[in-house]
């Protein structure tokens, strides 16, 4: 019997994704879209203070208009969130203070959401203000005012140096510092995020459904905090509007709206508004870094330091607090592809008046890559070098690997230098140096940044929880149809036909003959969810297993049914063969059949019915995608607008499930990098109030700023089943550091080198104004 | 619910996907709401509520337009199409065909609204170029695609379109 299927068809080929036909008919079936008979909806008042004690709340006029059918404070739902690693509740509506704008403080249920909203309008608060805090220098200080008074405001602090650190730093030839600066951002998924709860007349249990990314670990979370029985709780995740990590946290919103259901004993329904989800959901990427780099004269870099610094904002998310994320992950890798043999990391993070900050697509990744490659560009500015040699010198190579980095990180194999060499070729950097050359004499400016990342995927931990594993059923139906169930979370990345792929092709039936469930507590096994680029590779390998479990129990009943032995069955076309025998075979759904109805006609020992269920855990801890992000951009230095003119990515993630998809999550990283690189800032201003919650103000890449992409893959397998790497998070882990080392490199003749995200036109200004003043 | 009938209520009907409805809503409704929870055309998506994200999007008398930007009372004696409008009763039409084909969604949540504006594009310009459907799809944001296999799929329905024409 063959171990794996003996003609991968779908596995690897680009097959068009089988949600689609809903989708793009309008009936994909999101959080909205759920309804039921009497249900109610739900509005909140939240802080307009980034700190302050609440003296008073007047909710009698909210009460009394008609509709209305609660108006809650924390007395009616005395609930927490509380992310167990730290000494800090979130009380779902707050209690006696208020510590970032947007904090939910009253909610109400009405018959309609025009009356919750109404209603909302009516209710008076009475504050006392307290100065806020509101950027992480000044948390550090000791002189700042506690955020949680009786708490130090640094909620992580830790310190890594390599042995040999000190002396290795004196001795190099060379040293440079810079800060680096990471303005806040939030992932502002399409759909806003929402939360309906509903009890069951019949059993009593409670249904609750969200836009999640991971149903089970969100239902241990409510479970624990509603002090309900598993068995009690049910979580369906419908269609999910695109979710890049803000999905996969635990909101005061959920558990607020989850207790009205069982206290009111009526259907309730929540759905943010857009500047609610600018205020409410978690934010990302508020961090500064004072970074010190040693290095010799021919480009070797031997030493690497950072004070690493997040603004967690005012509460630790649960279960992922994002100021961790990017700092401790982010020191995890901070050496990216680069053989620097030391470094040393500071960690601080700490609280502030903001909004709690979570996870957004790469989380650390974007910061690690911006540190990295700055670090090498400045390199060869500083030596006169081209930047290309500068990587070329400090890059892994082939005999490397399993290679170690300085935090002990394990790097399985990858395609560094090749996938660089590869994307120069693509991008024509030669010649493109060249037209660089010739479009400065006419002061036009053009620049091109390399971006050669690392991306540690499929790790037993990340956003969506701690679960190293994924679980898979397959269950071949009377009929001999199949479906499959898994407990991932996919919010627009194609699982029900990746997933259905794998399984086509251990079953030897067509990919359309799979149904993949997912998002259902009740019908999926016990799984880890979707985040931190995990689905592919663990739950793929769940979908293997299960698959191939499946598979030796349809060759075992037709090796019986067709009086052949096990060795010369194979399955192909939805039929079971005898090798060579063409003649003697019968399809899935008879073997379905038998296994169903024709108890006697089984293999001795073998339980009627097929189904199965089985678990999988990668060999590893972790596993490296890796590739090469090369950005062309023009600076218009008149006006400050930077174009991105070209663009080439090497990726390798491992053997390919589906090309087409991986290179749409590519091509969606790479726009998420171009506003997270040009457009995306949560800006505060200095009382504390956030000033962008509109679309208006925070912008998203629209199609005439995102340009078309040259892609190219390796394929270097990873020691997983199938020899899949993750790769959700890669293109915006390396996008924004190539697009802001464009730009860097256009504005060369300037002198300048950019050291904060995003960069604007009013910044580029700036900097040219500031180069032709001191000319 | 007896405490609604407080609140002014008008009637009023709306012509959708070609057919008469007519609904009581108060005047302050959004034609995007009605569309959705009084009609149940849940294919409309709303995504901003602030007339930037273009997931709303319906034609309005063959033109794109925002549903969150109009009131329902607005909407009366005009045509509105919505992409339930536009989808056949069995299969896809050609551009949501071409959407499946290239890849042109993933969480789904725009693709209406994209299909729709394309719609209008397409009867207007039926060989359009790329910077042409780039530009048409300026107003509408998708988060998860990048926009390359969208304008793709625009293209590709174009150039099949054209193909029938001729032949
Ligand atoms: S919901 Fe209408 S434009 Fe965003
Ligand atoms: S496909 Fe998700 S927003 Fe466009």
């Amino acid at each position: 019997m063959a171990d794996i299927a003996s003609r991968p068809q779908f596995t690897g080929s680009r097959v068009t994704r089988l949600e689609d036909a809903r989708l793009v008919s309008g009936q994909g079936r999101y959080l909205d879209d759920v309804e039921f008979p009497g249900m109610l909806e739900v509005a909140f008042v939240r802080s307009n203070r980034p700190a302050a004690k609440i003296l008073k709340i007047d909710v009698e006029a909210a009460r009394k208009l008609p509709g209305v059918k609660a108006v809650w404070t924390h007395e009616d739902c005395p609930l927490g969130i509380k992310n167990a690693g730290f000494d800090c509740t979130q009380w779902v509506l707050a209690k006696d203070e208020v510590r970032y704008v947007g904090e939910p403080v009253v909610a109400i249920a009405a018959e309609s959401r025009y009356v919750a909203e109404d209603a909302a309008d009516l209710v008076q608060i009475q504050y006392e203000a307290l100065p806020p805090v509101l950027d992480v220098r000044t948390a550090l200080k000791e002189s700042t005012r506690q955020v949680h008074e009786g708490k130090s405001n640094v909620f992580f602090h830790r310190e890594r140096k390599t042995d040999g650190f000190d002396e290795a730093f004196a001795a190099a030839e060379h040293r440079l510092s810079e800060t680096f600066i990471f303005h806040r951002q939030t992932g502002a998924a399409m759909e806003n995020r929402a939360f309906a709860a509903v009890t069951d007349p019949f059993t009593g249990r409670l249904t609750c459904y969200c836009g999640h990314q991971s149903p089970h670990e969100l239902r241990s979370e409510l479970c624990e905090m509603l002090d309900l029985p598993e068995n009690m709780v049910r979580v369906v995740v419908p269609e999910v509007g695109g979710a890049f990590g803000i999905k996969a946290s635990m909101y005061p919103e959920y558990l607020v709206v989850a207790w009205m259901a069982l206290k009111l004993r009526r259907p309730v329904k929540w759905i943010s508004d857009r500047q609610e989800s600018f205020l409410a959901d978690v934010h990302a990427r508020d961090g500064v870094h004072d970074v010190e780099v040693a290095f010799n004269s021919d480009g070797t870099i031997v030493a690497l330091k950072d004070h690493m610094m997040a603004d967690g904002g005012a509460y630790t998310a649960v279960p992922f607090c994002g100021a961790i994320g990017e700092t401790v992950t982010a020191a995890s890798v901070l050496t990216g592809p680069y053989k620097i043999p030391h470094q040393a990391t500071v960690i601080d993070c700490t609280y502030s008046n903001k909004t709690p900050l979570g996870a957004y697509r790469g989380v650390w990744g974007p910061i690690a890559s911006f540190i990295q490659e700055g670090v090498v560009d400045r390199v060869a500015r500083y030596l006169k070098m081209d930047p290309a040699e500068v990587r070329r010198v400090n890059m892994l190579s082939d005999e490397d690997f399993p290679y170690r980095n300085p935090s002990k990180m394990v790097y399985d194999k990858g395609s560094y230098l090749q996938s660089m060499e590869d994307a120069l070729r693509l991008i024509g950097y030669e010649d493109f140096r060249k037209r660089q050359a010739e479009l400065r004499k006419q002061g036009r400016y053009i620049g091109i940044g390399i971006s050669v990342f690392v991306e540690p995927t499929a790790s037993a931990s990340s956003e969506a929880g701690s679960v190293g594993y994924e679980a898979c059923t397959v269950r071949v139906e009377p009929n001999g149809t199949v479906t499959a169930a898994l407990g991932l979370g996919p919010t627009g990345q194609g699982h029900e036909t990746t997933m259905a792929q794998l399984i086509a092709d251990q079953l030897g039936v067509d990919v359309t003959d799979v149904v993949v469930l997912h998002g259902d507590t009740d019908s999926a096994p016990f799984g880890g969810g979707t985040g931190g680029s995990r689905s592919g590779t663990i739950g793929g390998g769940a979908a293997i297993t299960a698959g191939r479990e499946m598979r030796q129990k349809l060759i075992k009943l037709a090796a019986h049914a067709l009086e052949a032995s096990e060795e010369d069955i194979e399955l192909c076309d939805g039929k079971a063969y005898v090798t060579g025998v063409p003649a003697k075979s019968m399809t899935i759904r008879e073997l379905a059949q038998l296994a169903y109805t024709n108890v006697k006609g089984l293999p001795p020992g073998m339980q009627p019915g097929l189904e199965v269920v089985a678990r999988y855990l990668p060999p590893f801890r972790v596993s490296f995608s890796n590739g090469t992000h090369i950005a062309a951009v023009e600076v218009h230095t008149d006006t400050g607008k930077i174009d991105v003119i070209d663009y080439a990515v090497v990726n390798d993630c491992g053997n390919l499930i589906n090309p087409t998809i991986v290179e749409g999550q590519i091509h969606g990283g790479v726009a998420q990098g171009i506003g997270e690189a040009f457009l995306e800032e949560l800006r505060y201003d200095r009382d504390g109030q956030l000033v962008t919650t509109s679309m208006q103000d925070y912008l998203l890449p629209a199609s005439v700023e995102v340009p078309r992409m040259k892609i190219e893959h390796i394929q270097t397998p990873s020691a997983a089943e199938g020899g899949f790497k993750g790769m959700g998070e890669g293109s915006l882990i390396a996008a924004p550091a190539a697009l802001i080392g464009a730009v860097s490199d256009a504005l060369e003749p300037f002198g300048v080198m950019v050291n904060a995200m995003p960069v604007t036109p009013a910044q580029v200004l700036a900097w040219v104004d500031q180069a032709e003043t001191s000319a | 619910m007896e405490t609604t009938k407080a609140r002014e209520v008008v009637q009023i009907t709306l012509q959708v996907n070609g057919e008469a409805h007519t609904v009581e809503v108060e005047p302050r409704m959004l034609l995007a709401d009605v569309i959705r929870h009084k009609l149940g055309l849940t294919g409309t998506h709303v995504g901003c509520e602030q007339g930037v994200c273009g997931a709303c999007t319906v034609l309005v008398d063959g033109e794109p337009q925002r549903s969150c930007l109009m009131f329902a009372v607005q909407a009366q004696g005009h045509d509105i199409t919505t992409i339930e409008g536009v989808t056949p009763e069995s299969g896809l039409s050609p551009l949501q065909a071409a959407f499946q084909k290239h890849h042109g969604l993933q969480c789904g949540f725009c693709t209406p609204a994209m299909i729709l504006t394309s719609e209008a594009l397409l009867r207007k310009h039926p060989n359009p170029d790329e910077a042409q459907v780039r530009e048409a799809l300026s107003g509408n944001l998708c988060r998860c695609t990048g926009y390359q296999f969208i304008v793709d799929s625009v293209l590709d329905a174009a150039a099949q379109a054209s193909k029938k024409e001729g032949q």
